[in-house]
């Protein structure tokens, strides 16, 4: 979720109203989005919503909020004045990154702070709303050093030379990918092309190699520009050209005029940025139908052009710097929020159900308090564990779902067992006053070929001095004979435990869990130093059986 | 202070001691007195000295004792002695002094050595060699050596307490084997105190008082008559422990419990689920930034999944083009093969998609499900990449966002015990209206307790076939829970520190423990894994 910083005072400008700090935290709320932080001037604010980057700069946000302030209403001003400038834009780089759209802006110097402020708009709009680049880059440029046309191309990957940005030599386009850290970066984008997009002007002057890098000597912008060259290049038209459309009206915002540039494609041309709205109908029916509010409709219209659309006869207009009304719905939310959510009154759901829950559920909580009277304290551990405590330490073959982009190795599988985590935590335990007795109930996950399954399980285990095989069978057959079920202890083989102290529970002739003293040797591996007995039961077939017995 | 009352509380053992003390008295004295146990002496005047009736001072002595040889020697004499009365009836040949003097062969060593370096014995060399005694020696036989005098003093002997002579003769005994052996020994000695003295005069140790009640008194009634013992009830006890339900599981129970009682029905699915159930199907595009491999954990093998393709379809359509829904969808090249990727569920709502899908849903119906979640995560005392998600919907037609403002006013006064809430709006990609529930708890202010909205249609009508309003909701349970149980660290809601687990305050409806916790918060488990 992007997160952006500007001045507070130069927001207040923009709205042309002074506001506290508390005042500016609510009136986030329309944009949704919080503040993180605010040091002296400067506002850290961050946005729930990715679909919406015209808000990602202090312009964007001032256009939504002085609507909401009813100091301006319907579809923002923004004025492009015809040129002859234009944009060539070759065959081959139609099959690569086909779009571009491009304008130029003349006016006021440009201050620090304002380049930082559309360099911070570049960052968010291409790394989060163009897919790290790959749907939207955005190059700004000083516009008197460019001679037009410009010619949108692809080359050879060693076709040209030029110096990128930030660096001191001359590279061609296949030396930039390899060598710079941009280059690096953005290098998946055109892996599988043989050609890459360049920009270049009349004079052959190389502008830019879309989407890694800028050149040096004609696409590096500086404090005190006041006349400036942008494009957008990408794979998906629409976004292309609102990228350009936000652009556009912030330096407008800020005191520059927009020229059109004309884009010349092979098969079409046309006039760059497009300010095109997106028309949308919707009905008074519809609004009551979402909301349950009975608004007139001048009520409707007035909130809509508080939330900047125009509104005619249920026909919405949408901001052009908008891309993300898909539904009538998300027209309608806008109306819900202008209302302010917190001034609809709420109603009570009456409709009666009936709530319920798995039957499994009361069984559990039947075996968990009849381990509490026996003295174990529960555990509730992760899911998350890992082969070494799974498999290795446990002397375990059992199959185990991996995960395979792992942060720490800590957490690196599913668990498929709960008895390894009871001996972890005994191994964290030993200065602990013993007797320990321990157990947790839960889910693991059961991996067998390609199958994946959950299940509900029981681990038990019993720690101190004395721990013995009687010890744990009593505690077993107290609970199984309070559950009301006739059982059997049959000897078994297990690698956890020592042969010939290791039984299993068998219900009408099926196996529900074994138990046992922990063999001395997987004591060890867990570096335990004091005597273990411990079971593990499959709870959902002891329910079953259970469930299933002959009275 | 009533003496009379103190002597009431007196134990048995306690009332056996009193009358034995002095002004200044040692154990070994008292036991010589009482006859009692040295381990009963002790604890009596342990507890004496917690009331103050006496004070205890615990000196290092050097003891001297008999070791098992001397013991032996005390009894049968010296074998020194035992030579020289030998040698006094005739000379004897080396060989044959071990059993003429009926002494080993490592004490006539010993002893020869000894008479010799004192002139009372020497030794010629004729055809054999023979010991023979000399004048000296014949008046030493009826006479006692130092030695001698020694070992029969009454033993044990404080070191600090022999002349330079003994302590001479002591050195020489302690070269020979196991005849002397000294210890370090603690001496305890009692201080009788005023209140002691007081006590003392007072008197009275000897009635008939009842410590424990045993059956053989109550059948026998012997009680009857007599007094029993006070206890001070004020001293501490030791401290001990149950076995308990888990802190965090406990509350999951109840909040489960609360839902059913408000009319929902839980929903379970699966840990390791698909693309599809788990975003797809919630109309979150495929390039959503939430999806990156830097959020989702993805399982190694197997890495796909089915799903039913009709389902598939349908929703690939809403993405794509919005299909029936009223929508534009997307606008992108739905991947099919991605759907089926299998990942650890990453939100509840993976269970509401297939709630919706599912033969078993009932309109209207309320729905809830408490879900463990994994994300990606830098684990701190705020997050972790393991937790649990409380979500649900309710479905039914002619619900409004006014329902569902209705709905998180019940779930603020549920959850959070408070009226007061704020309502901000939220973006999810499948709600529209979208809102954040913001709740006013009574002691913590504002606290943010969930988001909820509607869920669009593109997210209802590819799975349900129609278009029925249905309100979704999640509940932030882990921040809750900490609130509740005053816990400041999230890793403490699976804490495995057993100290902890059995001390922790356990929180039941209406009592949150905001504070109480807080410090008992050991750290957390840091599993170290060698691979």
């Amino acid at each position: 979720m992007p997160t952006i910083t500007f001045s507070l005072k130069d927001f207040c400008e923009l709205v042309g109203k002074k506001l506290s700090i508390e005042e500016f935290k609510t009136l986030l709320e329309y944009a949704k989005a919080e503040l993180e932080h605010a040091r002296e001037d400067e506002v850290a604010v961050k946005f729930n919503d990715t679909n919406q980057p015209y808000l990602w700069c202090p312009e964007g946000i001032a256009w939504l909020v002085k609507g909401a302030l009813g100091k301006e209403k319907e579809i923002p001003q923004l004025k492009i004045k015809k040129s002859n400038n234009k944009i060539i834009v070759s065959k081959e780089v139609t099959k690569i990154r086909p779009y571009i759209s491009a304008f130029t802006a003349k006016g006021t110097k440009l201050t620090e702070y304002l380049l930082k402020q559309l360099i911070q708009l570049q960052e968010k709009l291409c790394e989060n709303y163009g897919r790290k680049r790959q749907k939207i880059a955005v190059g700004l440029y000083p516009a008197q050093k460019i001679s037009f046309p410009i010619n949108y191309t692809a080359i050879a990957p060693n076709a040209v030379h030029f110096v990128p940005l930030g660096e001191n030599k001359q590279m061609t386009p296949s030396q930039i990918l390899e060598n710079t850290p941009k280059g690096k970066e953005y290098k998946w984008i055109l892996e599988k092309e043989t050609k890459y997009p360049l920009l270049m002007d009349s004079k052959k002057e190389v502008l830019s190699f879309p989407p890694v890098i800028n050149s040096q000597t004609a696409g590096k912008l500086e404090i005190g520009d006041d006349f400036l060259f942008f494009e957008a290049t990408g794979t998906d038209q629409n976004a292309v050209n609102l990228s350009a459309v936000i652009f556009a009206q912030v330096l407008q915002d800020r005191g520059f005029e927009i020229s059109s540039v004309n884009v010349e494609t092979p098969t079409k041309k046309m006039v760059s940025p497009s300010t095109e709205t997106k028309k949308i109908k919707i009905t008074k029916q519809q609004v009551q139908q979402l909301l349950g509010l009975e608004l007139k409709d001048t009520e409707i219209k007035q909130l809509l052009e508080k939330a900047r659309y125009t509104f005619t006869n249920y026909v919405v207009e949408v901001p052009p710097y908008r891309q993300d009304i898909m539904h009538c719905n998300d027209v309608i939310e806008d109306i819900a929020i202008m209302y302010g959510y917190n001034n609809i009154e709420a109603l009570p759901i009456t409709t009666f159900t009936r709530g319920e829950t798995s039957q499994i559920n009361s069984f559990i909580s039947t075996i968990r308090q009849l381990l509490v009277g026996q003295g174990f304290q529960e555990i509730f551990s992760a899911i998350l564990s890992n082969k070494m405590i799974m498999q290795q330490k446990i002397k375990s073959k059992e199959e185990i779902v991996e995960i395979e982009n792992y942060t720490s190795q800590t957490y690196s599988a599913v668990r498929n067992n709960i008895l390894p985590i009871l001996l972890e935590t005994l191994s964290e335990n030993k200065h602990v006053e013993y007797p320990q007795k321990l157990f947790e109930q839960g889910i693991v996950t059961k991996k067998k070929a390609d199958k994946i399954i959950d299940q509900e399980i029981l681990a038990i285990a019993n720690s101190h001095s004395t721990a013995n095989f009687t010890e744990l069978r009593q505690t077993i057959e107290l609970m199984l004979r309070l559950l009301g079920t006739e059982f059997k202890i049959k000897e078994t083989e297990h690698t956890s435990f020592i042969s010939g102290r290791a039984a299993e529970i068998v219900i009408a002739g099926e196996s529900v869990g074994t138990f046992g003293e922990i063999h001395p040797e997987i004591l060890a591996n867990f570096g335990i130093e004091m005597p273990v007995v411990a079971a593990e039961i499959n709870v959902e077939k002891l329910f079953e059986k259970i469930k299933n017995r002959e009275l | 202070m009533d003496l009379k009352k103190i002597i009431e509380t007196l134990h048995p053992l306690e009332r056996k001691v009193l009358p034995a003390l002095n002004e200044k008295t040692t154990v070994q004295e008292i036991i010589d007195a009482t006859k009692m146990q040295e381990v009963e002496v002790l604890r009596a005047l342990q507890w004496l000295q917690n009331k103050n009736i006496v004070q205890l001072t615990t000196e290092t002595k050097e003891l001297v004792l008999l070791d098992e040889n001397g013991k032996e020697f005390l009894k049968k004499g010296m074998p020194e002695k035992k030579l020289l009365n030998t040698l006094k009836e005739k000379d004897v040949s080396i060989e044959k002094a071990s059993s003429a003097a009926s002494i080993s062969r490592e004490e006539l060593n010993v002893s020869l050595g000894l008479l010799r370096s004192k002139g009372l014995a020497i030794i010629t060399k004729d055809k054999e060699i023979k010991i023979k005694i000399t004048d000296k020696g014949k008046s030493a036989v009826n006479t006692q050596s130092p030695e001698e005098k020694f070992i029969q003093k009454k033993f044990p002997l404080e070191l600090n307490s022999l002349n330079q002579e003994e302590k001479q003769v002591l050195e020489t005994l302690k070269k020979r084997k196991q005849i002397i052996k000294t210890e370090t020994q603690k001496q305890t000695t009692s201080k009788l105190l005023d209140l002691g003295i007081q006590l003392q005069k007072q008197g009275g140790f000897e009635k008939n008082i009842i410590d424990q009640i045993t059956p053989q008194i109550l059948k026998t009634a012997e009680w009857k008559g007599k007094n029993f013992r006070r206890f001070d009830i004020t001293i501490d006890t030791p401290k001990i422990h149950c076995g308990k339900l888990q802190h965090y599981r406990k509350f999951l129970d109840e909040i489960r419990a609360k839902f059913v009682s408000l009319g929902f029905t839980e929903m379970k699915g699966p840990i390791v689920e698909t693309e599809f159930w788990d975003m797809d199907a919630l109309y979150m595009p495929q390039f959503h930034s939430a999806r990156d491999i830097h959020d989702v954990y993805f399982i190694t093998e197997p890495k796909l999944e089915q799903v039913d393709y009709k389902i598939i379809k349908k929703v690939k359509e809403a993405h794509e083009n919005g299909a029936n829904t009223g929508s534009t969808g997307w606008q992108y090249k739905f991947d099919t093969q991605r759907t089926l990727r299998t990942l650890l569920r990453s939100q509840g709502t993976a269970c509401s998609s297939r709630m919706l899908a599912s033969p078993k849903l009932k309109i209207p119906g309320k729905y809830f499900g408490i879900t463990r979640c994994f994300r990606k995560d830098v684990i701190d005392a705020t997050h972790n990449c393991d937790f649990y998600q409380t979500e649900g919907i309710i479905i039914q037609e002619g619900l409004t966002i006014r329902h569902l403002f209705g709905l998180l006013r019940m779930f603020a006064q549920e959850f959070a015990g408070t009226k007061e809430i704020r309502l901000v709006p939220g973006y999810f990609p499948f709600t529209e209206p979208s809102v954040e529930l913001f709740a006013k708890h009574p002691d913590l202010g504002w606290i943010e307790l969930g988001g909820a909205g509607i869920f669009r249609s593109e997210v209802v009508m590819p799975l349900l076939g129609k278009n029925v309003s249905v309100l979704a909701w999640g509940i932030g349970i882990d921040r809750i829970a900490m609130f509740k149980l005053g816990l400041k660290d999230i890793r403490a809601l699976f804490s495995h520190d057993i100290e902890f687990l059995r001390n922790i305050k356990l929180n039941f409806d209406g009592l949150n423990y905001d504070e109480d916790n807080k410090s008992s918060v050991n750290s957390p488990r840091q599993t170290k894994v060698e691979l």
